[in-house]
């Protein structure tokens, strides 16, 4: 295993991500637009998706790279979180955690159930020969600013190997596990592991100290 | 397992990169390392919502959100 010492467990003052608020908006918190879903308001659930469907969109979009079916997949979702809204708990996580969740599962189920997992595989492996830092340079000119947040959560992720950026990538975003990860880049099991757990504690630990700088 | 080895075992756990029979060996150490385990584990989860905000938003169409205030209103009523 990899790592510099045994650690307690972060307090609950120290989310990863407690700094990671887009919140450039004004108006009510995310939490009282879950509690307005919660209490089946749709207007609630109308400024939740002004709010974050942009985000959930280009989660959905790296996932399945396909606009039409990002749409509907993005309706489908906002659906299930109205649906499925009085399962949110505050004490387990942050509303946008918890829609995030719920997409990147959805989008990697969509991916599967359309049999197109090989051929998004081939996809991706064009993809990535072409443009091996899609993560974090995939900007295009249609797209909304949300500010300082993303520029410091990709600082973060830039300081990250490439290697590790993508083995990290196909398992967020393509939802491959490690043995898949390893044939899919023709890498040693064992490196894939490496690769995924110094990636995701540098990033865990980089997006700590995101916090003091925002 | 150590408290570290869970630890690194947990980032890959939320991502969903743990094999199978990682994933019973780490529910079994998630058992034994009780509430500072689930406490851990959430804060983990937290990289989803970084993942999702080191992307560029993609606008979606002011049709899909009528559609989908629609439904809602349609559901609900």
């Amino acid at each position: 295993m990899i790592g510099s010492g045994t650690q307690e467990p972060a307090s609950e003052e120290e989310p990863v991500a407690s700094a990671l608020r887009v919140s450039p908006v004004e108006g009510p918190s995310d939490l009282e637009l879950m509690q307005g879903i919660q209490d089946e308001k749709p207007e609630a659930l109308e400024l939740l998706y002004d709010r974050y469907n942009g985000i959930v969109k280009a989660l959905i979009l790296r996932v399945i790279h396909n606009e039409a079916e990002a749409e509907d997949l993005l309706q489908e979702i906002f659906m299930e979180i109205w649906n499925q809204a009085k399962n949110f708990s505050a004490a387990k996580g942050k509303p946008l955690g918890w829609m995030v969740t719920l997409a990147r599962r959805r989008a990697i189920d969509g991916l599967r159930k359309k049999q197109a997992y090989l051929r998004a595989g081939e996809r991706l492996q064009n993809e990535t020969e072409q443009q091996p830092n899609a993560w974090v340079h995939n900007t295009t000119e249609d797209e909304i600013s949300f500010g300082d947040t993303r520029v410091l959560v990709r600082k973060v992720i830039n300081t990250l190997p490439e290697a590790q950026q993508q083995a990290i990538d196909l398992a967020f975003f393509r939802g491959l596990s490690q043995r898949e990860i390893a044939a899919k880049t023709n890498t040693p099991l064992g490196t894939v592991k490496t690769r995924l757990e110094l990636g995701l504690k540098k990033l865990y630990d980089g997006l700590k100290e995101v916090r003091d700088e925002l | 397992m150590s408290f570290e080895e869970f630890q690194n075992q947990a980032r890959l756990y939320v991502i969903g990169a743990l094999e199978r029979d990682e994933t019973e060996e780490f529910e079994e150490a998630r058992k034994e390392f009780g509430e500072s385990a689930d406490r851990f584990i959430a804060q983990c989860y937290d990289l989803h919502e970084a993942f999702a905000l080191s992307l560029q938003p993609k606008k979606s169409s002011e049709a899909l959100k009528q559609r989908l205030m629609s439904m809602v209103r349609e559901r609900k009523s």
